[in-house]
């Protein structure tokens, strides 16, 4: 009661910032708090009722005390809900910007762990795989309007326009202005920057500095 | 006005338009990176960069395969020049994006209120990006626990209780300034500083006491660096 299991919520929270992945959504806590925030309302109205619309809190200062303690407690448990949800939704965010597929990954982990049993859930709450899938669509969206400068292209101010690339990962074929390569494993090439910057990022070349 | 003055002006006019574009952009962007605020945004210089940036884009695209080896090799200076115009725009537009995602709802009662100035706070597309994102994250907390909340407790606008849900960005931060004219006595609100802002000076103050000053939300006699 009063705030014990969002202090747990915020805390993971605060751990969620400084992990490299995601953690598995804290389905049961938040569940909790949410729980506990609607106990509390009905606590608020049980106390009100008997004075009906006539609250004088002068008069009564121990009633106010423990209404006002319920309702710091709610506020309280709607911020933790809120910088919760909010730090899980700035990681999603990122993901998106960095072209990382968060469904496609957690797809392909289901994947893996069908043999080894149902261990592998899903780390995204239904409503936070919706939510990817919206704010990718709206990335796109802006994204779309900015073609010529490509937003999500490396943020390392360019020094060649030329880069030495090492192939880790059959790409098959891509297109140049000076004509096509075909990406094999282990090969090397010198090739303009802006052509291959996506796949570098994906993982499938490497540059040589 | 004295000598100098004229002399500055003189410069000015001699330096071409695109030279100047790209100095103001440069100043732009990095004025965007280093002031704690989102800036107005440039539509008139953006316009013009972005035009410029397809015509050399088209131009490219019109010379390769071109084996010349001259036209080749200005190709690729061209390219080069491409590159680097084009990752100013992106960290620009990406600095400004990280503000926005920041702090939408103050940003968003800021550009409303700039509306009828000449200069609107964000682009067409940067508001649109706002508050559809703003809506995205309403629904995502309302399906993921506010719908369950109490209704009096759901906004998320709420400015009641003591403490605002409107989160602002820090106006006192410290930024480092340079001054382009000579300003005069500035006294910095809350403290009892008072320092006079001569041209060419170099100065650490609080964004909140400059601000009037700098170029993009005051006068332009001071630019950030």
């Amino acid at each position: 009661m009063y705030g014990e299991a969002a202090n747990k919520l915020v805390q993971n929270a605060k751990r969620i910032q400084s992990l490299p992945h995601l953690p598995p959504y804290a389905s049961d806590l938040s569940r909790t708090i949410i729980r506990e925030v609607r106990d509390l309302d009905r606590d608020v109205s049980s106390i009100l009722a008997p004075f009906g619309s006539s609250f004088n809190p002068s008069a009564d200062p121990s009633t106010a005390c423990a209404l006002l303690v319920n309702h710091l407690c709610m506020r309280r448990n709607k911020r933790c809900l809120l910088a919760y949800h909010k730090v899980r939704a700035s990681k999603l965010e990122a993901y998106c910007w960095e072209g990382v597929d968060v469904l496609e990954q957690h797809n392909s982990k289901e994947g893996e762990g069908g043999l080894a049993g149902k261990k592998d859930e899903s780390s995204l709450s239904p409503e936070e795989e919706e939510y990817v899938r919206q704010y990718s669509d709206l990335l796109a969206a802006y994204k779309g309007q900015w073609t010529d400068v490509d937003l999500t292209g490396s943020l390392e101010p360019p020094r060649d326009l030329f880069i030495d690339v090492r192939v880790l990962k059959d790409a098959g074929e891509i297109q140049t202005e000076y004509g096509s390569i075909t990406l094999t494993k282990n090969s090397q090439f010198y090739v303009r920057h802006g052509d291959v910057e996506r796949l570098i990022a994906q993982g499938y070349l490497q540059r040589l500095s | 006005m004295d000598i100098d003055d004229l002399l500055a002006e003189v410069a000015v006019d001699s330096v071409p338009r695109e030279l100047r574009d790209l100095q103001e952009l440069t100043r732009c962007w990095v004025a965007e990176r280093v002031a704690p605020e989102i800036l107005p945004w440039p539509s008139e210089l953006m316009d013009r960069v972005l035009d410029r940036i397809r015509r050399q884009i088209e131009l490219v695209e019109d010379q390769t395969g071109d084996m010349n080896p001259k036209t080749n090799f200005k190709l690729i200076i061209i390219q080069t020049e491409l590159e680097r115009f084009k990752f100013l725009v992106r960290s620009f537009l990406r600095a400004r994006l990280n503000k926005i995602d920041q702090h939408p709802l103050h940003i968003q009662s800021l550009h409303d209120a700039s509306l009828d100035m000449l200069q609107p706070l964000l682009s067409h597309s940067e508001y649109q990006y706002l508050t559809s994102h703003q809506s995205l994250l309403a629904a995502h907390y309302s399906t993921s626990f506010l719908g369950q909340f109490p209704a009096s407790l759901q906004r998320l606008d709420d400015i009641t209780g003591g403490i605002s849900m409107i989160d602002k960005p820090d106006e006192d931060k410290a930024v480092f300034v340079r001054v382009l004219r000579d300003i005069g006595d500035i006294a910095v609100e809350g403290t009892d500083r008072r320092f006079n802002m001569k041209r060419g000076d170099v100065w650490v103050v609080r964004w909140s006491a400059v601000k009037k000053w700098a170029i993009g939300t005051g006068t332009g006699d001071l630019e950030l660096i």
